[in-house]
């Protein structure tokens, strides 16, 4: 491979030096092979009493009725759909990295996508779980399915957007998962090739007997690429018929047809920026500098700013729309989200989501991670606003007056959203420490053409011309896993 | 010919070899091992430890399992001689009356399930108020004695009797007083009981002591013609109505009766033939009638009498010693005004005052014989005798009691304990009686301080009639078996006065059959039968006689502006204070019945409470928030009540409703709200309801269940109104109707509906928001009770509930949103709308598309259904509900020990309607247009081999509704009423322009402010 040289010009997407194939495999194994660290066990031990919460929680709801929520007769929707809608969204992110960007072959996304596809699930798991407890009668769950039954002739009904809620959602789970697993392939079988005893007996079957022949390999390529086909139209299908759910709808607030584009976008800008979140801390602590550098940080943060405009955007439009259609119902909604009584969740909607991310046109606060990391918390609650906005603020003021009411949470949405929370954690703490964080076989494809090394070895040959080199030298100093003074010399 | 043939079945047979002879003589060719299994290997083995273990763990584990289910066991006793008139499934309808009025009492399977109007009735054709509706409950409620009781002992009749009969012996010697204290009797049959017990024992006394009592007005018909009477009001006759405080379609005396009187002359049938009455309403805080008022004045309770001595001034001409101008400019000028119409109203004009006072009653006679009101509104000849309690009598009782003079007080649906004014003077002077006897149904108030208690049937056990009206009698009839060990009280006396007559059946009986049936024109048994299938009786009207008023004047004015003195109040802390009757708890003596607790008061919509309502104004004043609590207090007795924001209420004023604070009432009433009966006093012989009261804030708070917290309409057409004078010149006004109506087209196919379109018309100008409506639609259709902290999560789970917005009138505009009217000063000036919210039954219906299992779609009767079976509760059909009236189980509140105080108990599972299903925890619920009235109707027409006629189903709401304001039928015949009404001009829909195509068509509300505004 290392005739495919890369332009010079390209920022590296593997930094540190005397990267090996073998160092990046025992770099990126070191948490999956050995006893976990303190850091971990600190988090796994919270994010698991968050889990013990939810289970609580849910279990509470499930026993005495949704009645121990909020909601009530104007409000039938709040923390629950709104945490659905938030975890599918954050979910998007994932896919759109590994089947859209694997499609535009943006190699950047080597060093992300494991990651971010495993929060993709591991969302969608946590999105599920709010369907089925927000149900008045969740042992009834399978009902919306299309199953053959002995009731009768009874159908579920296809004109309902909860129906195509089901479909896309168990689609969405499934291709995620599968195009997940396909891809952990040939690392499982690195795996396996290092472990001894049991693990390996484990990692064996994990492996599905993966030989490493070309065969396989070019099999493997083929699968990638079909999957990502196919999961490439799931990152704008799923969203927007989650969107659907709102937009075909009456009430003012809802019943908008901008919503689809605008809930993909949203949906891609909290997906990154949660992918920022965790991917922040993860390549802090299990010491993945090297591989996922500032470049990754820049491109994501880039990204979150594009959503966001685009979020931001749409937003106007609505703002526009509701001016321009004459519907006082739908005027009063928009209003009220500034003048009526849940006018600081407004604000914190287009404050999170709007106003702070527009910061990031600053290449500054683009490279600077710890502004990054909070900005991307602040981008998540921002979209848990919006939500949270769209859904009870169009509710609790909608056409009789007579009907306006308030939204109080209890004890039990907190504990079921912040428990929501801890199974996220909990899942994907137990995702590092048994499957590599990082696609090992994707990142070595890139070790030889695209690492830091790799472009020293072509300084150091020294055929570039001396305004790319030096465009170049340039572009590393924002990186912090690179030593500059090397390059003095060069 | 025999047959030489032979077959054979193998070459084996045919030669016969010896093996095949061998085998031949066994049953079986091949030998089976069965002996082996039997004896060697099987049986006669050991079992091994092993196999033993396997069935043992097998036994046990299938045992266990079989056992962890706990089957239920289900007694259920069919009948074994089928009772004649029972026919399981099928209601029997039994009529009886419910305070006086003719009734119908619904029964299944032996229990009476629902009440409701008789068509027939005299006094309201059919309409019931929210308390007769919801008074179907309190036959089960367990908190009802179940047995008679003796010195706070349970006890027998026999014992009860004995102990009563030598103590009333002993008085018989003594010459020592009795004293039967009741709240009115009317019934002649009780009556003649009560004359049967005091010829027995001369020295008793039926003294009718009413909680409420209108002993102002029948003194001041003593002073005035000389009858000692309660008028009966023909609101019907009157054009003009100027009303003082009278909440007469809320509370004020006979008031189901007078709302069906009072729209004849405003509903669709009057306004078609351009005909509206007028309605002026003077009052201190937002009764229901002064919301549905045409004009209504905010006087303070001081000022009442002095307004009516100006008001008869203008009329007369006169000026009476002592007059003076109202405080307020806008009150003086309306009483000029409302004189100036009263003057052109002559003869069709009726004027009504709240007031308990005799001197003001006095004024008020004289100003409707200035109208020439007597003969025509006015009937003092076929008088009421709904109310006949004198308080003088009662208050002579206490004093008399706590002089020594009784040795006996007996106590019937009376409870001066809780709600007489001067509930310690009384208590005290009654522990100096030594037999007291209370008759009451429950361990209230007074029946603790009793020594024996002979607990009533309830009405709906019992045999008695009633005189509501002179000449009118209607009959009770049990509908059921008593349900505890009670005994009516007609009973008891006639044991304790040892009468002739062992039962007092047979005592109703020979009463009606002496004295009562001839009246109706009919005599003997077949008389009697007759009499248990009609209802009632009917003497012809008297002719109601003109009486001139000749009382002198003078006098009464001076007691008029005294007492207006002393009502004023001086100083920050002070305030005139108004006590009222609530709609739903009225006296209080149904605190413990959780409907009424439920139901939304009409006007601030507080459920489960009561409150001090004070004007915004004042508030802003003093710096009180909704919800802040406020203690009152008078002479040394104080209450902690909440704060109520009270549009329309007289500056300087608080009103608080009675009939809360019971102390004694049973779980449900136990300490919901605060007694306010202590506020009232006693002068002139009369208790009077308003009083100056000292207050201070607390600075705590207390959350108000309400229905509904948002007021106003924020400017959206939702509800339309028009005046008068717009209507009669178009009658499309303010519809959408006219000719600017646009229709659009429609994206959606309309469903085929054969046979039936159910639809529903409702009256705006109609409706008075009583709420007699949704008590209906529970006991209807068996929706569960939530209670009070459910309600302020908003999670009532009524059906049918009425929207009520109020309007401010800033210079003839009127403003409706939130944000201009806290800008406004002036918020005294409010108008009220109501309106009935239910499911709109649309035909292009918003939640049938979102639900993903199918579980609400559309009837090919063009109404939409609910299969609770089907549903999973993603509540997306509520959230897509543009009328929000869908209604959620967001527990299981017919299984859930936490809604046990509602009386959601298996003593009330009783009073379930059996053709509608309760439903389960985690299902969306909704009107259901009282779909099995509709299949009932429908099944009755087919017995009958006869179409359906229209009128032939009527829904719960539609048919307790005394004003008729709701009207059901099918759309597809042009000819029914409801076709009719929806083609009227004044038809809207709500929320038309969404497409959704409702059911239910609304009339514009029309209000006759013509003159006085002008």
């Amino acid at each position: 491979m290392a005739s495919h040289n890369e332009s010079i010009i390209r920022e590296p997407l593997i930094t540190g030096e005397n990267i090996t194939y073998a160092k990046v495999t025992e770099d990126i194994l070191r948490p999956v092979e050995n006893m976990p660290n303190r850091a971990w066990w600190i988090g796994f031990t919270l994010a698991s009493l968050g889990m013990m919460l939810w289970v609580f929680a849910v279990s509470w709801t499930f026993w005495f009725g949704i009645g121990e929520w909020g909601l009530n007769k104007t409000v039938g929707w709040a923390w629950d759909i709104t945490g659905f809608v938030w975890w599918v969204g954050i979910g998007h992110a994932g896919t759109l990295i590994s089947a859209i960007l694997l499609l535009f072959r943006q190699n950047w996304r080597n060093s992300i996508n494991r990651s971010a596809e495993a929060m993709t699930i591991f969302a969608v798991i946590c999105a599920a779980t709010y369907v089925v407890s927000h149900m008045g009668r969740p042992w009834l769950a399978y009902w919306p399915l299309p199953l053959p039954n002995q009731f009768g002739s009874l159908w579920v009904n296809f004109n309902s957007p909860l129906v195509w809620d089901v479909f896309a959602i168990s689609t969405y789970f499934s291709v995620s998962l599968v195009f997940w697993y396909t891809g952990l392939l040939p690392d499982l079988a690195t795996i396996r090739d290092r472990a001894t005893g049991i693990r390996r007996r484990i990692y064996s079957v994990c492996s599905f007997g993966w030989t490493g022949s070309v065969k396989t390999w070019q099999r493997f390529e083929t699968v990638s690429l079909i999957l990502a086909g196919v999961s490439t139209p799931l990152v704008l299908s799923v969203h927007t018929i989650v969107s659907m759910d709102f937009a075909t709808s009456l009430e003012p607030g809802w019943h908008t047809t901008i919503f689809p584009p605008y809930f993909v976008a949203g949906a891609i800008f909290s997906g990154f920026a949660m992918v920022q979140t965790l991917l922040l801390v993860t390549r802090k602590v299990l010491g993945l500098e090297n591989y996922i550098t500032m470049f990754h940080i820049e491109s994501m943060n880039k990204i979150i700013l594009l959503t966001g405009s685009i979020v931001g955007v749409a937003y106007l439009t609505e703002f526009f729309i509701a001016y321009y259609s004459g519907g006082e119902y739908e005027q009063y909604t928009f209003l009220n989200r500034f003048t009526g009584p849940f006018w600081w969740a407004g604000c914190l909607m287009y404050g999170n989501n709007v106003l702070m991310t527009q910061l990031m046109w600053f290449k500054s606060v683009r490279t600077n991670i710890f502004i990054s990391w909070v900005l991307s918390i602040v981008v998540n609650i921002g979209m848990w606003y919006e939500r949270f906005v769209i859904i009870v603020i169009s509710l609790h003021r909608d056409f009789l007056p007579s009907s306006w009411a308030m939204f109080h949470p209890t004890w039990v949405d907190f504990s079921v959203f912040v428990g929501s929370i801890g199974l996220f954690f909990t899942l994907f703490l137990l995702f590092i420490r048994v499957f590599p964080s990082i696609a090992i076989a994707e990142v070595k494809l890139l070790l030889k053409s695209s690492s830091e090394q790799a472009k020293k070895e072509l300084l150091k040959e020294g055929h570039q011309e001396p305004e790319q080199a030096e465009f170049y030298k340039q572009s590393l100093n924002k990186f912090d896993s690179v030593t500059l003074s090397e390059y003095e010399k060069l | 010919m025999d047959s030489n043939k032979k077959y054979w079945k193998g070459l084996e047979e045919l030669n016969n070899e010896p093996e095949f002879v061998e085998k031949n003589k066994h049953e079986f060719a091949e030998p089976i091992p069965i002996e082996d299994v039997l004896s060697s290997s099987g049986l006669a083995n050991k079992t091994p430890r092993r196999d033993f273990l396997k069935a043992l763990g097998f036994g046990v584990g299938a045992v266990t399992l079989a056992a962890c289910q706990k089957v239920p066991v289900h007694k259920s006793i069919p009948y074994l001689i089928k009772p004649e008139e029972v026919t399981p499934g099928v209601a029997n309808f039994y009529v009886s009356s419910y305070d006086g009025h003719a009734i119908l009492v619904k029964t299944r399977e032996g229990r009476p399930i629902k009440v409701e109007g008789n068509p027939n009735d005299l006094m309201s054709k059919g309409g019931l108020s929210a308390q007769a509706q919801a008074s179907v409950l309190d036959l089960y409620d367990y908190n009802r004695l179940n047995n008679p009781m003796l010195n706070g002992d349970d006890a027998s009749w026999d014992a009860v009797d004995a102990f009563v009969k030598k103590a009333l012996g002993v008085i018989k010697g003594n010459g020592k007083k009795i004293a039967i204290v009741s709240s009115t009797i009317n019934s002649p049959s009780s009556l003649a009981v009560i004359a049967d017990f005091v010829a027995q024992y001369p020295s008793a006394k039926l003294i009718n002591y009413d909680a409420v009592s209108y002993t102002g007005i029948i003194q001041a018909n003593q002073n005035s013609f000389g009858k000692a009477v309660l008028p009966h009001y023909r609101f019907d006759k009157a054009d003009l109505i100027v009303s003082f405080g009278a909440d007469f379609l809320g509370t004020w005396i006979s008031p189901s009766e007078f709302m069906t009187q009072w729209v004849q002359n405003r509903n669709s049938k009057s306004l078609q033939s351009k005909k509206m009455s007028r309605h002026i309403q003077f009052e201190c805080g937002m009764s229901n009638t002064g919301s549905n008022a045409d004009t209504r004045i905010l006087i303070k309770p001081s000022e009442e009498g002095v307004a009516l001595v100006n008001l008869y001034n203008e009329l007369s001409g006169t000026t009476l010693p002592g007059s003076k101008p109202l405080s307020s400019p806008n009150a003086e000028k309306a009483v000029k005004l409302a004189a100036k119409e009263l003057q052109a109203a002559k003869g069709k004009a009726l004027v009504v005052c709240g007031s308990n006072d005799v001197a003001t009653q006095t004024l008020v006679n004289a100003i409707n014989a200035q109208l020439g009101s007597y003969g025509n509104t006015i009937d003092l000849d076929n008088y009421s005798n709904q109310y006949k309690g004198n308080d003088a009598e009662f208050a002579d009782l206490v004093a008399a009691m706590d002089r020594g003079d009784y040795d006996a007080v007996m106590f019937l649906n009376a409870n001066p304990a809780y709600d007489y004014y001067n509930a310690k003077a009384f208590t005290d002077a009654l522990k100096k009686v030594p037999l007291r006897v209370s008759f009451n149904d429950r361990k209230d108030e007074t029946s603790v301080l009793c020594n024996v208690i002979a607990p009533n049937h309830y009405y709906l056990e019992s045999w008695g009639d009633a005189n509501p009206i002179e000449g009118y009698y209607t009959v009770i009839q049990p509908a059921i078996n008593p349900v505890y060990d009670t005994r009516q009280f007609e009973q008891s006396l006639m044991v304790w006065s040892d009468s002739t007559t062992k039962d007092y059946y047979t005592y109703v009986r020979n009463n009606w059959d002496k004295n009562l049936l001839a009246k109706g024109g009919l005599s003997g048994q077949k008389g009697w039968e007759t009499l248990l299938q009609t209802g009632f009786v009917k003497v012809a009207d008297k002719p109601a006689g003109n009486y001139t008023f000749s009382y002198a004047l003078n006098g009464v004015v001076q007691t008029i502006m005294n007492q207006a003195a002393q009502l004023e109040a001086s100083g920050d802390n002070k305030m005139e204070l108004q006590v009222y009757q609530s709609i739903a708890l009225r006296d209080g003596k149904r605190a413990n019945n959780p409907w009424l607790q439920e139901l939304p008061d009409p006007v601030s919509k507080v459920t489960w409470d009561n409150f001090a309502a004070m004007a915004p104004n004042d508030m802003k004043k003093y710096g009180i928030m909704q919800e802040d609590i406020i203690t009152i207090s008078i002479n040394g007795y104080s209450v902690d009540l909440p704060v109520l924001v009270q549009p329309g209420q007289t500056q300087g004023t608080i009103s608080v409703a009675v009939g809360y604070g019971r102390t004694e009432a049973g779980p449900v009433g136990k300490g919901v709200g605060q007694n306010a009966f202590p506020f009232r006093s006693y002068k002139n012989g009369t208790i009077q309801n308003a009083t100056v009261v000292s207050w201070t804030k607390t600075g705590d708070q207390h959350v108000l269940a309400q229905t509904q917290t948002h007021h106003s309409i924020e400017g959206r057409a939702i509800v339309r109104e028009a005046t008068f004078k717009e209507y009669v010149k178009d009658p499309s006004v303010n519809s959408g109707t006219g000719l600017n109506h646009k229709k659009y087209e429609s994206l959606w196919d309309e469903y085929e509906r054969p046979m039936y379109d159910w639809v529903m018309a409702i009256d705006l100008n109609a409706c008075t928001g009583c709420g007699a409506c949704v008590v209906a639609c529970s006991a209807e259709n068996n929706i569960p009770v939530v209670g009070r902290d459910e309600v302020h999560r908003r999670r009532e789970m009524h059906w049918i509930r009425i929207d009520r917005y109020y309007s401010f009138n800033d210079g003839g505009r009127a403003v409706t949103e939130e944000q201009e009217i806290s800008a406004m000063k002036d918020l005294d000036d409010v108008s009220v709308i109501y309106q009935p919210m239910l499911c709109q039954h649309c035909d292009h219906a918003p939640c049938e598309t979102v639900c993903p299992v199918l579980a609400t779609t559309h009837s090919s009767e063009g109404y939409n259904m609910m299969a609770y079976n089907r549903c999973v509760g993603t509540r997306y059909c509520a959230n897509n509900c543009p009328y929000k009236v869908r209604r959620f189980n967001w527990f299981n509140y017919w299984n859930d020990s936490r809604f046990d105080n509602y009386l959601i108990n298996e003593h009330t599972h009783l009073v379930l309607n059996p053709d509608v299903v309760t439903r389960f925890r985690g299902v969306m619920e909704k009107c259901t247009l009282c779909l099995q009235r509709i299949q009932a109707g429908k099944l009755k027409a087919k017995i009958e081999k006869r179409p359906l006629k229209d009128g032939d189903i009527k829904t719960a709401c539609q048919q307790t509704c005394p004003t008729n304001a709701i009207v059901f039928g099918n759309r597809n015949d042009p000819e029914s009423e409801v076709s009719k009404l929806l083609r009227s001009e004044r038809t809207f829909y709500v929320l038309e322009e969404l497409g959704v195509e409702p059911g239910i068509g609304y009339q514009v509300k029309i209000r006759n402010t013509t003159e006085l505004e002008a």
